[in-house]
């Protein structure tokens, strides 16, 4: 009965910790390329960790990136505020024989899918992690 | 007491795992208040060998919020800086002024070998039609004979204009002159057809371009 009582906590605890995780989605990079030798990376995290990564980001290297982002940096914390009205909308395709290229939001999400001749890759994030990031970014400069 | 404290934990177990499970679908339904926007499109279609069809739409209130945080060469506040010598000292201004107050018609006609270039206004709205000419000559009679090489055509409200030109003197507010096209209805700004290829920028409600 006690083990019982304890594997339902556990299982409990896991599922609490399962759905915390994954409750903004994941990060999904998928790149393909077609030349011989090429490399294929794919791989998926959790969106929620990213902004908690942050947090051990040594503030020499978010400065930088910061200073880096300096110009780009008001403009992203606008478009990411903003994207989040968008919920499913096609903003940009380019489509011809050779290449194919579409950035758009779905369920929340930024996709960005380019597939050529070379290559396919395909980046999918939250619009939330978007937000979370450039506000991290952008609250570590102020505080410098 | 146990049984309260038992009870205690399970009601808050289930409030958090529901806030947890619906807090997306909440954000989702909050998100949606933006379907009523104005939608600017832009199409490219190409028929070059590629066969390139570009689609842009970018909803006015994404552009009007954007504009303003883009500060960068002569963009600052959603406003251009224009240099007099690129315009070669026309006062746009003083044109527009001029436009404004005067009845519909046809301002300017240049009908030259190469190109026709009409500016008129009508029903609140500025209409610019450039054609660009092609001349063959023709086997039978071995006479010059015309055919479009280009046409462009601008129709732009005569309000967004307006606003175009409502900032200082060597200025364009392009901010004022968005704000000034979601306040207006659903219209074609601009077509260009040059051989196969066409470019189309228009207004509308939807979010898609097709």
């Amino acid at each position: 009965m006690i083990l019982a009582k304890i594997a339902l906590g556990a299982v409990g605890t896991l599922a609490v910790a399962t759905v915390y995780t994954f409750r903004e989605g994941t990060i999904r990079v998928d790149v393909d390329e077609h030349r011989q030798g090429g490399s294929h990376v794919h791989f998926w995290v959790p969106a929620a960790a990213v902004p908690a990564a942050l947090h051990f980001v040594p503030d020499d290297k978010l400065q930088e990136a910061a200073d880096r982002a300096r110009e780009a940096l008001p403009i992203a914390e606008v478009v990411a505020e903003e994207l989040e009205k968008y919920p499913n909308v096609e903003f940009v395709s380019v489509d011809s024989q050779e290449e194919h290229v579409k950035i758009s939001v779905r369920d929340g999400k930024v996709y960005v899918d380019v597939r050529d001749h070379e290559d396919d890759v395909h980046v999918a994030v939250p619009v939330s992690t978007i937000r979370d990031v450039v506000e991290s970014v952008a609250n570590r400069k102020q505080t410098q | 007491m146990i049984d309260r404290i038992r009870n205690y934990v399970k009601t808050f177990s289930i409030t958090t795992a529901a806030v947890l499970f619906l807090t997306p679908f909440a954000a989702n339904a909050q998100t949606n208040s933006a379907s009523n926007d104005r939608w600017l499109h832009v199409r490219v279609v190409s028929s070059d060998n590629k066969g390139e069809t570009v689609r842009v739409n970018v909803p006015l209130e994404l552009a009007e919020k954007v504009l303003p945080a883009i500060n960068k060469d002569r963009l600052h506040n959603g406003k251009i800086t224009i240099d007099r010598h690129d315009m070669e000292d026309v006062d746009f201004r003083a044109l527009f002024d001029a436009l404004k107050t005067t009845k519909d018609g046809e301002f300017v006609t240049v009908q030259s070998h190469d190109n026709d270039v009409q500016v008129a206004k009508q029903n609140g709205y500025m209409l610019v039609h450039v054609t660009e000419k092609r001349w063959h000559e023709s086997k039978e009679s071995k006479e010059e004979k015309m055919t479009e090489k280009s046409r462009v055509e601008v129709k732009v409200p005569m309000k967004v204009v307006e606003a175009l030109f409502s900032a200082g003197k060597d200025e364009l507010d392009v901010l004022a002159a968005l704000r000034a096209l979601s306040a207006h209805g659903d219209t074609e700004l601009v077509s260009v057809k040059d051989g196969g290829d066409t470019v189309r920028v228009w207004l509308d409600s939807k979010n898609s371009a097709d």
